[in-house]
């Protein structure tokens, strides 16, 4: 009794035109009109329809989104400088100079990347497992002031001293973001609020330590009348430097780079990464297999906090910051940027090692542009059109694999 | 204590303290009736800081070149709305992640205008004020409510046309559903992406006037780091407020009476902690949304991206 | 059409044929295809005013789709729309509203905190008059006989009243074609039988066009004057009701005969003579209780009781059906059973020993196996791999000191990958490449490996096609002769009454009926869904 009306004859111009095109799925397909005077529908394949030849295909497409993109960023900030009278390419140069090129700069930049980077492993931890951390800039902030109140009040000696430093800075990001953590588990206060409400008042608790002298502030003899100051850090609680090809850096560097690796292995390789994953990625899941948000979760923002109190402690105690010693404002956007480079290396450590360098690079070539006449400020224009640009291509492929796979067989709905 | 206790009094009763209060309250309030907004139709707005921002900046730019206080508002509110306008497209059109692009913001804005300020420096002056008789004249509170600039008087027209725009148009309807059921919403006819963008514009266009006051009835010239962070707690006063205006509203009231505080302190002769009051607020509300968080209801799909078909 | 075939065979008129006189909708030649997925393939449907005409398939056979073009949120890569002889193109739900077609959404499209006007007024053009809302849903309320209060809250009503809501707002624009996604899925017998009847009116007494979606072919014989057979995006026939029954709707619209009884059962084809199946064993007395709730309740955040006082047991072997109308605490009740819920009194034990309730892992850990009734809710994560899902819940076998064994993990997934017949490219391969019928087998391919005492199925059949349903039919038998207890939670009274060994019926959270599966029948366990006890 099954009859198949399906591939019934239409004259053409009865009026079947291709009505629609629904974004980027009507591109497989090209109206054709058959010999016989018939529409028919056929898959339409411009390249040989082999994996590699779609996967070459959508490499190309993401490389070109990117350099588009990007080219766009800094386009816009070339620009902004021509349209106040500065020359963009003295700022390219200027900027080059400060980061890379000018003798010794490369070490500059590594002293900044560090503390970026370390910020960004810690973030991509929370991330993995679903939280909103954005509050890495206070943890980093209390991560250094613990760090100096241990390097300056407690006079301690050793050949272990300034790992106990790093070990006290790291206990003070990580209580800061638990506070965030404990909120989120007893009280279901959400973390990307607490976080980001602690960041000020991490920033006026330390603003107030620097005040009083039994908290941070130098004794009035080592100040020079500066209101707020801590004292230097003692030779013994300084990460040594290392000199390579005359660049010199901290060799907290070598550091941060390999826990950037151990935690790319944790995530992929552990049960502790699997089930941190599983509880981000469906939390309800999760719940189920026996992954309890509050120790997991809770753990995820120890640890990020504790990776943004390390980066505040090799800040203070590597050299490239306020020359050993906490002022206010110590913490100098470093946790925002961190965060950024986070978000833009899409949870992965190893990208973060790059893009950590790049804005590090930003950062240490924007001092250099005095000579040329032109704000410095300008390289947060730059940094924050690149980091909009960056958003850009992922948020597009997002968008369209996420049209196709709920789509296909109507399985996502 | 006592002598906190006593310090307390002294600016309760002092008209000085009200005036700051009100100013803070009002420029507060500018952003968070329009960041209620954006909040109800499901977005979690964070760079209502950099719109703060963008209007104070591109009022003192209007004022600059005018001299013209109506320019400079109307100028303040094209700010506001820019900034609006990439966080509305990214998040709501990209569906890029809300926080990642008003984070990014912040600091392009942050960037963007003290950038141009250094190159620009525009030169501005504090508007005047236009008494309003009688009213002016009740003991304590009547300056710093009825003795103001007109930009400070908006705020008594900002706040009741978004609660009837929320509450009373076919528009605030659609937008309430949004925030609260988007899978529903949609299939119901509504552009659920298309409200989201347009609560945002909305936060724009107040949080442009509040930063038109903040140069123009406040502070009287444009500084780097004027909004200084207050867009957060603009902000959380919505959060505050459990997502109703009347608490939004007395959450800025709150925060506004505690930055006051700090002010008047030294002017009143008194000598305390700077640091720790100007946390606060911050702790204030992180003690009300744990007192609070499990009682009071966000809207259900507020910080979640639509994508039609997906849940 | 004028001739409409009465041979039950229709082809010719095909859809070149002029439109028939008075045709209210015309689709002509859809086609919309998904990535590689082609959901509709030059479909044709004439709905004419005052029928009504089903629209029978699988699921994902493509008619949610034609629907969905219908009323204008998927928009057709080709193909024309037709709407009272004028051609239309529908861009959004309101552009289809205008052109006077409303749905009646299968999940509903209400907004819970908002008020039944608020819901009603949603979605329309204009200025908004609260009072002008209120009485039309005052005057559509009289007239049809749903009676609703304009002004209370939509998440505080019953599922069968929010339906009613649902139907309010798609007549308040008085359709002229209006289309019933699956409406009886969340209504008791009784309130289908009501609806139906509502449905009699609006098409029959006013004259409008009525398209009704279901996979169900009872519901289609009863209350549809012609049908049309889609499978695979195409449509396979299209018939009058009166000249055909159920054996050939299934054949057509499975594209084999049917003789299985489980498929027949998987069609809703009820059949009270079990076709002299064997009638399941009910010997369970003598092996041991494996699950036991005791006065098990559970409060929403409101405070009002989603569970009262449950009492259930379930022994070694044996089936336990929980029947009942969705929304009547069946979800509450897996979501208990799989740790993601504490309750507020009773106790739960599995196999004699205390569980914790609403620890995360403590059922799975106590052998409480789960097909949740929504996999990507809690049972898979879509963005890991196979093998990473088939070790959600224990990674000892594939782990050792904490570390992952990524040789042993997908040797072990490829082993089960046979298997359970998982069709996919391999254990690495990200979950969500999978069909839906696979994503549950993997899910059912962990559970039934860590050696369950207790499987709760939750709606296990729902959304797979009959080959899928046999499939998990049969594995579920399966478990059951090997001992585990099985707590079969499902809407789909013939696919308790084809497994279950002992039936329990669930309404507004607590259980009002038991009976053994030879005492049971379709009436008895019909008026309990109800919420009456007999």
């Amino acid at each position: 009794m099954t009859v198949e009306p399906g591939h019934a004859t239409a004259q053409p111009g009865s009026g079947h035109h291709p009505d629609h095109h629904h974004g980027v799925d009507a591109d497989d397909f090209k109206r054709e009109l058959g010999t016989d005077g018939t529409l028919t529908e056929e898959p339409y394949h411009p390249n040989p329809s082999t994996p590699t030849a779609d996967r070459l295909q959508a490499i190309g497409e993401v490389v070109f989104l990117y350099t588009v993109c990007i080219a766009a960023a800094l386009g816009l900030s070339a620009l902004l400088v021509e349209a106040t009278g500065g020359s963009s390419a003295e700022v390219f140069n200027a900027l080059l100079d400060g980061s890379i090129r000018g003798p010794g700069r490369i070490g500059a930049t590594i002293g900044v990347a560090v503390p970026l980077l370390l910020v960004a492993i810690g973030t991509i931890v929370s991330n993995r497992a679903g939280l909103v951390n954005i509050g890495q800039e206070g943890q980093l902030y209390i991560g250094a002031a613990f760090g100096a109140y241990f390097g300056t009040k407690l006079g301690w000696s050793g050949p272990w001293v300034i790992l106990l430093l790093l070990v006290a800075s790291v206990v003070g990001g990580a209580l800061w973001a638990g506070i965030a953590g404990a909120l989120r588990y007893t009280r279901n206060v959400p973390e990307v609020l607490t976080t980001l409400l602690l960041v000020t008042v991490a920033a006026q608790l330390v603003g107030y330590g620097l005040k009083n002298q039994w908290l941070l502030l130098a004794p009035a003899e080592g100040r020079a009348n500066r209101q707020q100051i801590s004292q230097q850090l003692p030779e013994n609680t300084r990460i040594p430097r290392i000199e390579m090809f005359g660049n010199e850096f901290p060799i907290s560097a070598f550091i941060a780079i390999a826990l950037a690796f151990l935690i790319a292995a944790a995530m992929a390789r552990t049960v502790w990464g699997l089930r941190l994953r599983m509880l981000g990625h469906n939390p309800r899941t999760a719940q189920r297999a026996g992954v309890a948000a509050s120790r997991y979760g809770g753990g995820a923002l120890l640890v990020s906090g504790a990776f943004a109190g390390l980066a505040g402690g090799m800040m203070l105690a590597g050299g490239d910051f306020g020359n050993y010693t906490l002022v206010p404002g110590f913490p100098a956007e470093i946790g925002w940027t961190g965060l950024l480079v986070a978000l833009v290396s899409r949870q992965r450590a190893s990208v973060a090692i790059v893009i950590a360098f790049v804005f590090a690079a930003l950062r240490t070539g924007s001092g250099f542009l005095a000579a040329t006449g032109v704000e410095r400020r300008i390289t947060d224009v730059v940094q924050g059109l690149l980091v909009l640009a960056l958003l850009i291509p992922p948020a597009l492929l997002y968008l369209r694999q996420r049209r196709r796979q709920m789509n296909s067989g109507g399985d996502r709905t | 204590m006592i002598d906190f206790l006593g310090a307390v009094g002294d600016v309760l009763t002092s008209e000085a303290a009200y005036i700051n209060a009100l100013t803070f309250a009002v420029f507060l309030a500018f952003g968070a009736t329009g960041e209620w907004v954006a909040e109800r139709s499901g977005t979690l707005n964070i760079s209502l800081e950099g719109m703060f921002l963008a209007g104070a900046f591109s009022a003192a730019m209007g004022m600059h070149q005018t001299g013209n206080e109506g320019v400079a508002v109307l100028c303040a509110i094209v700010g506001g709305v820019s900034v609006a306008a990439v966080q509305a497209n990214m998040s709501h059109r990209l569906v890029a992640n809300q926080f990642v692009v008003g984070l990014t913001l912040n600091i392009l804005v942050l960037g963007l205008t003290s950038f141009l300020a250094s190159e620009l420096d525009p030169v501005t002056r504090q508007a005047g004020t236009q008494r309003i008789p009688l009213l002016a004249d009740i003991p304590l509170v009547g300056a710093a409510l009825f003795d103001r600039t007109w930009i400070f008087y908006l705020i008594y027209a900002v706040v009741p046309i978004c609660w009837w725009i929320v509450f009373r148009t076919r528009w605030g309807l659609e937008l309430r559903a949004t925030g609260e059921n988007p899978q529903s919403a949609d299939v119901s006819g509504i552009d659920v992406n298309k409200r989201r963008r347009e609560g945002i514009y909305v936060t724009g266009v107040t949080a442009g006037i509040g930063g038109a006051y903040l140069v123009l009835g406040a502070v009287g010239q444009f500084e780097d780091s004027i909004v200084g962070g207050r867009g957060f707690i603009a902000l959380i006063a919505v959060i505050f407020g459990g997502w109703t205006l009347r608490g939004t509203i007395a959450g800025c009231l709150l925060f506004g009476a505690v930055l006051s505080f700090r002010l008047s302190l030294p002017a009143l002769g008194y000598e305390l902690n700077g640091d720790l009051l100007t946390s606060l607020p911050f702790v204030v509300t992180i003690v009300a949304m744990s007192i609070f968080a499990s009682r009071v209801r966000p809207p259900a799909s507020l910080a979640q991206p639509f994508i039609r078909g997906l849940k | 059409m004028a001739d409409l075939p009465t041979s039950g065979v229709h082809a010719g008129a095909g859809p070149s044929g002029p439109a028939p006189a008075g045709a209210a909708v015309r689709l002509d030649q859809i086609c919309k295809r998904y990535g590689s997925v082609q959901a509709c393939d030059n479909v044709d449907l004439v709905l004419q005013p005052g029928r009504v005409h089903g629209l029978l398939g699988e699921n994902g056979a493509g008619k949610s789709t034609l629907m969905k073009i219908l009323i204008g949120l998927v928009i057709p890569d080709s193909g024309a729309v037709t709407i009272n002889g004028d051609r239309v193109r529908l861009r959004d739900p309101l552009d289809a509203a205008e052109h006077g077609i409303g749905m009646v959404h299968q999940h509903f499209s209400l907004v819970e905190p908002l008020r039944v006007w608020e819901n009603v007024a949603l979605g329309e053009d204009g200025k908004l008059h609260p009072s002008d809302v209120r009485d039309r849903i005052v005057e559509i309320s009289d007239r049809y006989g749903l009676d609703v209060d304009p002004d209370a809250v939509v998440g505080e009503l019953p599922v069968g009243m929010r339906q009613r809501v649902e139907i309010i707002k798609c007549l308040r624009r008085d359709p002229s074609i209006i289309i019933f996604d699956e409406p009886t899925s969340v209504l008791t017998p009784a309130e289908s039988e009501q609806l139906f009847e509502t449905l009699h009116q609006v098409v029959v007494d006013e004259g409008r066009a009525v398209a009704l979606v279901s996979h169900k072919l009872d519901e289609i014989l009863k209350a549809t004057d012609e049908v049309t057979i889609m499978r695979q995006g195409r449509v396979v026939d299209h018939v009058l009701t009166d000249s055909v029954d159920a054996s050939g709707l299934a054949a057509a619209m499975v594209g084999r005969a049917v003789s299985l009884r489980s498929e027949r059962v998987a069609l809703g084809v009820v059949d009270t003579d079990l076709d002299g199946a064997e009638v399941p064993q009910t010997e369970h007395e003598s092996t041991p209780e494996v699950l036991r709730l005791d006065q098990v309740t559970l409060l929403n955040r409101d405070g009002r009781t989603v569970l009262d006082q449950l009492d259930l047991t379930v022994r070694a072997g044996e089936i336990v059906g929980v029947a009942g109308v969705e929304g009547n605490g069946q979800r509450p009740l897996a979501d208990i059973l799989s740790s993601l819920t504490d309750i507020d009194e009773g106790e739960i034990r599995v196999a004699g020993t205390k569980v914790p309730t609403g620890k995360a892992g403590a059922m799975a850990r106590a052998g409480v196996g789960v097909i949740p009734e929504d996999r990507h809710d809690s049972g898979v994560v879509l963005d890991m791999s196979i093998a990473e899902n088939l070790w959600l819940v224990d990674t000892k076998p594939v782990s050792r000191g904490g570390v992952l064994d990524h040789r042993t993990m997908n040797r072990a997934a490829a082993t089960l990958i046979d298997e359970f017949e998982i069709s996919c490219s391999g254990p690495d391969a990200p979950l969500f490449s999978l069909s839906g019928g696979n994503q549950q087998r993997v899910v059912l391919a962990r559970e039934l490996s860590n050696d369950p005492k207790v499987l709760v199925a939750a709606q296990p059949t729902r959304g797979l096609d009959v080959g899928a349903i046999e499939y998990m039919t049969d594995r579920l038998r399966r478990a059951a002769e090997d001992g585990v207890g099985v707590l079969l939670i499902s809407s789909e009274l013939e696919e308790i009454l084809d497994l279950a060994h002992r039936i329990i019926v669930i309404s507004d959270g607590r259980i009002i009926g038991e009976m053994d599966r030879n005492d049971a029948d379709l009436e008895r366990i019909g008026l309990m869904m109800g919420g009456q006890t007999v």
